[in-house]
């Protein structure tokens, strides 16, 4: 592989880019490849074949061929709200699992860029938050500030478009009141139901990392599930 | 759904090369029975034998390294290598699952 391909993949991955890298491992050729763009000369004759793997999200050699194709997909989106203690361990776990996280906290002492480095937190209300943050059935939320007024509108936005995980922390007569309040502010039982309180899988640990290791835990076979 | 569980094996690279080391990626690109490591997993080993990343659970990673360094040596550009099921009787390299898996190099020039 030529150095300066490895400078485009990287370049590509930094900018969450969907693309696939196409190798030809018996003459040693490879070029990226993303969808709807041209593709290099030495691959064209394969471009239906790659554009079945792209599609499928696929990894191998084509078959009856010497193409290898790798995909690389967008990282999926997380939201939390509340930059809390469980949220920098959050950031720990995300960073190893690649999901990519978007942290909202209206509360500013919260959201120092000390206690999250290299991360940008969304200093706003979660209304206006989510305006700038493009969201869809593949997107998760994790709620964890416990307060209504931060929480609630980020749970209600979450459930009218689909997220594909939704879980609240908090206990279990906190999540009793949080469902009657959506309950109450029109939602269905379905989809009340869909989201995961208390949240995390029991492990039975009541630290910050260790209630992280459940809320990711929890949050990573539901993934799968889907 | 996917998640695209990536874990920074060409970033690292990277690194390798801008500290002027000589770099051979490992690329898992066929898998056959019970392999340890999906189609995809990569490792990345310098001219002194350092290695980052995995291409198995560490049953044929020493083999690995070695080949690499002989491609570092040789200046070839390319090269790939099958693993079978390994030899009980010798602390010979293979997969004790019983998989097999074939394996990419290829040097970052």
């Amino acid at each position: 592989m030529k150095k300066q391909l490895l400078d485009q993949i990287i370049k590509k991955k930094k900018n969450k880019n969907e693309f696939a890298i196409i190798t030809n491992i018996e003459n040693g050729e490879s070029c990226i490849y993303e969808k709807n763009k041209p593709i290099d000369k030495n691959f064209e004759k394969y471009l239906d074949q790659i554009n079945s793997y792209y599609d499928k999200k696929k990894n191998g050699i084509i078959e009856n061929t010497d193409i290898f194709v790798e995909t690389y997909i967008r990282p999926i989106r997380v939201i939390i709200v509340g930059a809390v203690h469980i949220a920098q361990y959050l950031v720990d776990y995300a960073k190893s699992l690649n999901f990519e996280i978007s942290i909202i906290d209206p509360r500013g002492y919260f959201a120092s860029e000390q206690r999250f480095p290299d991360l940008k937190i969304i200093n706003k209300w979660p209304e206006e938050a989510f305006k700038e943050i493009e969201t869809n059935s593949n997107t998760a939320l994790i709620a964890l500030t416990h307060d209504p007024k931060i929480d609630d509108p980020a749970l209600q936005h979450a459930l009218k478009n689909k997220f594909y995980y939704i879980g609240a922390l908090g206990s279990k007569k906190t999540h009793e009141n949080r469902c009657k309040r959506l309950r109450d502010a029109g939602f269905s039982d379905t989809e009340i139901n869909s989201i995961h309180g208390p949240i995390g899988i029991k492990l039975g640990g009541r630290s910050a990392p260790e209630i992280a290791l459940s809320i990711i835990a929890q949050l990573v076979a539901e993934t799968y599930k889907k | 759904m996917k998640n695209s569980f990536d874990e920074k094996i060409l970033e690292e690279a990277n690194d390798w090369i801008k500290a002027n080391q000589n770099v051979v990626l490992a690329t898992v690109i066929q898998t056959w029975g019970s392999s340890p490591r999906q189609v995809g997993s990569r490792m990345i080993v310098n001219e002194k034998g350092d290695f980052s990343g995995s291409v198995s659970g560490g049953c044929v990673e020493s083999a690995v390294v070695r080949e690499c360094i002989g491609i570092i040596k040789e200046k070839k550009q390319f090269k790939k290598i099958e693993f079978k099921v390994s030899n009980e009787s010798a602390w010979e390299v293979g997969l004790a699952c019983g998989g097999e898996i074939e394996v990419y190099l290829e040097q970052i020039s």
